[in-house]
């Protein structure tokens, strides 16, 4: 299968006071197109630091990334600013959707960076808003706000979605229906997505192509999920 | 120390932008106003302390001659304390190119004693003069020099015995035409009245001798003989000819009978005026009063934007810590203890800026004034003080700041821990973004709808922007401003007023002859001044009248400053005489000469301006119709004058170039001034700028990085970040324009003497310089904070904001 993202002997270092602190530890991973990917671990374990590298929001002390081909990871501030906008769906657990402009505004928000976006209203819809369009983020509720920031992100088209504890915020009724969402962005434009979702929830791992595992900085363990559960299937 | 201590220190290290700035901004308002009031407040406790310890007389009584019996009355009548006599002339200096000197011959000095800065103390029994210190200083004079001066044909050499102030030569000027003392071509000496020159009286006397007894003369003649014999007979202390009174009283709430009683009692009196009508008294006054406004106006925008600035940023400061309110709240910390750390942060800094403010703000901006205003005002001893008040408003500024630090943190401390402990949800009322949905702003970009949003979301922050910007702008356009109105009144005063070359000051005695002599010289231009007093109500204010027979040289100016013709139906008075005796065109004026006791009822037959004369006008023809004869003070010609120094009949010549250098060094002091208004501004400008773009860019933080993680690029987010404090600039710019003009308009209005009456008159060019000034601040600031934008760690970030 085609590789959409490698990562080649990754070291993250931070600071921490005088001390130094290896949040990755020399990492080698590589993740498939098309797959849904689910990244397991405890707090502190390094998940979201490797969420942020893949995406492009931090840079490695030391080793390569290559997303799609393109190595990222000596990318300065500028050419990370556009692969983001051209890769990139990013969605977080607190959804970080800009509470002043409307639904159709914060997905519209995608036209001032890139051209290739899909209209928005149909990201909307997909996402089951179509009647809240109009209305202010603190009009809704935290699965709708949610719902808001993975229309956003589908908006982008991107190859890779990222999740990081996207439904650590909801009930357990609406994380499903999130979490259906992004197995549809998964399944949508002929396999070509990839989505991966960072949690400490195990349950995750049952809904999942390919599970990995993170603790203290290091890949644990790269589980391939020959039968990955309907999300409907799962006791969450 | 205690943990919250520890977190009080780190907090303001970790927010040390915003605290450094809450610091210059308590500062910069405090030592303005400090800094201001001390001046003021030095020049009126040392003016007074200095006519206190120098017994300034409470009474001026101007006459022809008062007699030995006249002084003995006066000191008679109930409430006199003390009198002395003066004879007061103007004398020219020799060896010095056009210096004039009020030469004043006294017999004690228990009144208005002298202030020796160098020689010795007055005695009647010392031969020599007391000069005026800031001439001397200016003309090099020093004690034991020889200076010679010149009284009509009578010229005397004496020697320096000290060198003086007095407290009833406070500020004096040269003439009328003179708004400002330069203490370098006018001053006073004074001397002992044995000092005046016995030769003198012997001219006068046989002066009058022919005058009187010409037959006599013409059959006998007198011999020099004779003469000699004559003098010699003469006591010439007899013919001494005081001219002047002064008096001090015991109980100055009588002081309006007491002058009834002199004016009654003594013959000789023909004005009996008090320290409200003198020159030096008044003037000194009302430049304190002047301050006074200056201190109004600038103390209240100065503290005003500084305190909303600061207000602001403390109760944004509480607000962000929210949820650490809510943490020690659930920790148990009690209610008072978590009060007392937050109302910490606002007190200590407040407190230290404060009193800072105003030591820093008496010392350096207080003594820059003050010895600025000083080199116009003879004061020998002088400082800047702090009075209570300074004291009073700094605290109440800890107090506010204090209590609006304790306003916010009650308001998060009121809800439960649990609630505090939460990130607050914004409120948005879908109502106030309505416009931006709608209208021309339907199809505008969505950075301009955000930021439409964000300026309504966060009103008081938005207020907080334009109202520093405005406070820049305004500062400019009044620092600027100032220096225009100042030229525009030059220009109106020295090209349109006096719209001659030299101006001949007659002496009060000049024969016959010698005016028709100049007049057939110099021509026929010239003009009378009259000293009045006007009945207004029931009470008599001292003015003057000029009658005007100048045919142009002396111009009439209405209400646009276009030029008038006066017409001879009536009087002409100032506008703001007009509005101040509440009389307009057709109404009746009641005067009266000084030393006239005929009172005359006048119609107002037109309205005209003058800037720094408030009085009546007349043509020499009205005046005449009133039964007076014509006898001019000066003659105006465009002849050159500048080689002529001696002209029998007149006391002196004033050229309009001297005056106009004297006004234009004037300006360069003003000069100075502007250069602190414009840094001041600046600074304040920046710092309230800074430090609102700080709190709107700490709070759109999480925003922008959100925009980052889509994939927008710093640039893009610059421009979003920039654009709504641009737009915020133009805003308050464009206010800030017309409120500085009524600012500086206000300030020439009211700041200024009744005598005077000129408006801001602000050119287009310093309303550009202002606006590019103000923009260029706000634009510089914006630049040096969206560099922070490239600096945002998109992680970190939205990780705070979770």
């Amino acid at each position: 299968m085609e590789k959409i993202v490698e990562l080649k002997n990754v070291t993250k270092t931070y600071l921490s006071g005088e001390k130094e602190f290896n949040a990755l530890n020399n990492i080698n991973l590589s993740i498939n197109k098309g797959e849904l990917v689910v990244i397991l671990g405890p707090s502190g374990a390094g998940k979201s630091t490797l969420l942020n590298l893949i995406g492009g929001m931090d840079t490695p002390t030391n080793g390569e990334i290559i997303i799609a081909g393109e190595n990222i990871s000596k990318y300065n501030e500028n050419k990370l600013s556009d692969y983001r906008a051209r890769n990139i769906g990013f969605i977080f657990q607190f959804y970080n959707i800009l509470p002043t402009l409307t639904v159709l505004e914060n997905v519209e928000l995608i036209k001032d960076i890139i051209n290739n976006d899909v209209d928005a209203k149909e990201a909307i819809k997909a996402v089951g808003l179509e009647k809240h369009m109009n209305k202010f983020p603190n009009q809704l509720s935290g699965g709708e706000q949610q719902r808001v920031s993975i229309a956003r992100a589908i908006a982008k088209n991107p190859k890779l979605l990222l999740c990081d504890e996207p439904t650590g915020a909801l009930d357990s009724k609406t994380g499903v229906e999130v979490l259906k969402l992004l197995k549809k962005q998964c399944d949508g434009n002929n396999g070509e997505n990839t989505v991966i979702i960072v949690t400490h929830n195990s349950l995750f791992a049952d809904i999942a192509d390919t599970v990995i595992r993170v603790k203290n900085g290091q890949i644990e363990s790269v589980i391939e999920n020959q039968n990955p559960k309907n999300i409907d299937d799962v006791k969450w | 120390m205690s943990k919250l201590n520890k977190k009080l220190f780190r907090d303001i290290k970790y927010n040390k932008s915003q605290f450094i700035n809450i610091f210059i901004m308590v500062f910069l308002g405090v030592f303005v106003f400090s800094g201001i009031h001390s001046y003021m407040d030095g020049m009126d406790i040392s003016g007074k302390n200095y006519y206190e310890s120098n017994n300034l007389q409470d009474i001026w009584v101007s006459g022809e001659n008062f007699t030995d019996d006249d002084l003995s009355d006066i000191k008679k009548i109930d409430n006199v304390k003390d009198a002395e006599r003066q004879l007061s002339i103007i004398t020219e200096l020799n060896g010095y190119d056009n210096v004039s000197l009020e030469t004043i011959f006294i017999e004690s000095n228990n009144i208005s004693k002298f202030y020796v800065l160098d020689g010795e103390e007055f005695n009647k029994e010392k031969s020599g003069v007391w000069i005026d210190s800031f001439l001397a200083n200016n003309l090099n004079i020093k004690v034991g020099d020889e200076i010679t001066f010149k009284y009509q044909n009578n010229e005397l050499t004496k020697k320096v015995l000290g060198l003086i102030t007095t407290p009833d030569h406070v500020y004096f000027m040269k003439d009328d035409s003179a708004i400002f003392p330069t203490h370098k071509d006018y001053g006073f000496i004074y001397l002992s009245i044995n000092e005046f020159p016995d030769e003198y009286i012997y001219d006068m006397i046989k002066e009058n001798v022919v005058d009187e007894s010409k037959i006599l003369s013409t059959l006998y003649g007198f011999s020099d003989e004779f003469w000699s014999t004559a003098t010699k007979m003469v006591d010439t202390k007899d013919y001494i000819v005081f001219n002047t009174m002064i008096v001090d009283i015991d109980d100055t709430s009588k002081i309006e009978d007491t002058k009834r009683d002199i004016e009654n009692n003594i013959e000789s009196a023909l004005a009996v005026t008090d320290r409200e009508a003198s020159t030096s008294y008044k003037g000194y006054n009302s430049e304190i009063e002047e301050g006074d406004t200056y201190s109004g106006v600038f103390t209240f925008l100065f503290l005003f934007i500084a305190l909303l600035s600061v207000v602001t940023t403390m109760n944004r400061f509480v607000k962000s810590q929210r949820t650490q309110i809510g943490t020690l709240k659930a920790l148990g910390f009690k209610r008072g203890k978590i009060i007392w750390h937050y109302v910490s942060y606002g007190f200590f800094i407040s407190l230290f800026a404060s009193f800072l403010g105003i030591f820093v703000g008496a010392v350096i901006l207080g003594s820059f004034f003050l010895n600025m205003e000083m080199e116009y005002f003879e004061v020998p001893i002088y400082d800047t003080i702090i009075l209570p008040i300074v004291y009073i408003l700094a605290i109440m500024v800890v107090i506010l700041v204090t209590f609006v630090t304790y306003l916010s943190c009650r308001k998060i401390l009121m809800e439960p821990a649990v609630d505090a402990l939460r990130v607050e949800v914004p409120k948005i009322k879908i109502s106030k973004f309505n416009i931006t949905t709608k209208g021309i702003f339907k199809n505008s970009s969505i950075s301009t709808k955000w930021n439409l949003r964000d300026v309504f979301r966060n009103k008081g922050r938005s207020i907080m922007a334009i109202v520093g910007v405005i406070g820049c702008t305004m500062l400019l356009v009044c620092a600027f401003g100032m220096l225009d109105s100042m030229n525009s009144y030059l220009n109106w005063e020295f090209e349109i007023i006096n719209n001659f070359k030299y101006k001949l000051v007659l002496e009060n005695d000049y024969k016959d002859k010698e005016l028709n002599f100049l007049k057939e010289k110099y021509g026929d231009s010239t003009s009378k001044t009259l000293g009045i007093e006007i009945q207004n109500g029931d009470k008599k204010e001292t003015n003057v009248a000029l009658v005007n027979d100048s045919n142009g040289y002396l111009q009439i100016t209405g209400h646009n400053r276009e030029v008038i013709e006066l017409n001879g139906d009536g009087i002409y008075i100032t506008e703001k005489l007009s509005k101040k005796l509440g009389l307009g065109i057709g109404d009746e004026i009641k005067w009266h000469v000084f030393g006239d006791d005929d009172w005359y009822t006048t119609k107002i037959s037109g309205l005209n301006r003058d800037p720094q004369s408030q009085c009546l006008t007349m043509t020499k023809e009205f005046y005449e119709s009133l039964g007076f004869k014509y006898k001019p003070d000066s003659i105006y010609t465009n002849q050159d004058m500048s080689k002529i120094e001696d002209l029998a009949g007149v006391d002196n010549i004033q050229s309009i170039d001297n005056l106009k250098s004297g006004m234009y060094a004037m300006l360069n002091t003003m000069k100075s001034m502007i250069v602190i208004f414009v840094i001041v501004s600046a600074i304040l400008g920046f710092v309230i700028i800074y430090n609102l773009g700080i709190l709107s860019f700490t709070e759109k933080e999480y925003q922008f990085a959100t925009l980052k993680v889509l994939g927008f690029k710093n640039k893009q987010i610059r421009d979003i970040f920039e654009k709504q404090n641009i737009w915020l600039s133009i805003i308050a710019v464009i206010l800030g324009l017309p409120l500085g003009f009524i600012m500086t308009d206000y300030i020439f209005k009211e700041a200024l003497g009744d005598s005077y009456d000129f408006n801001a008159q602000i050119k287009l060019l310093t309303y550009l310089i202002a606006f590019i000034g103000s923009m260029f601040v706000s634009i510089f600031v914006n630049k040096v904070l969206s560099k922070k934008i490239d600096k945002i760690d998109m992680v970190t970030s939205l990780k705070g904001n979770e």
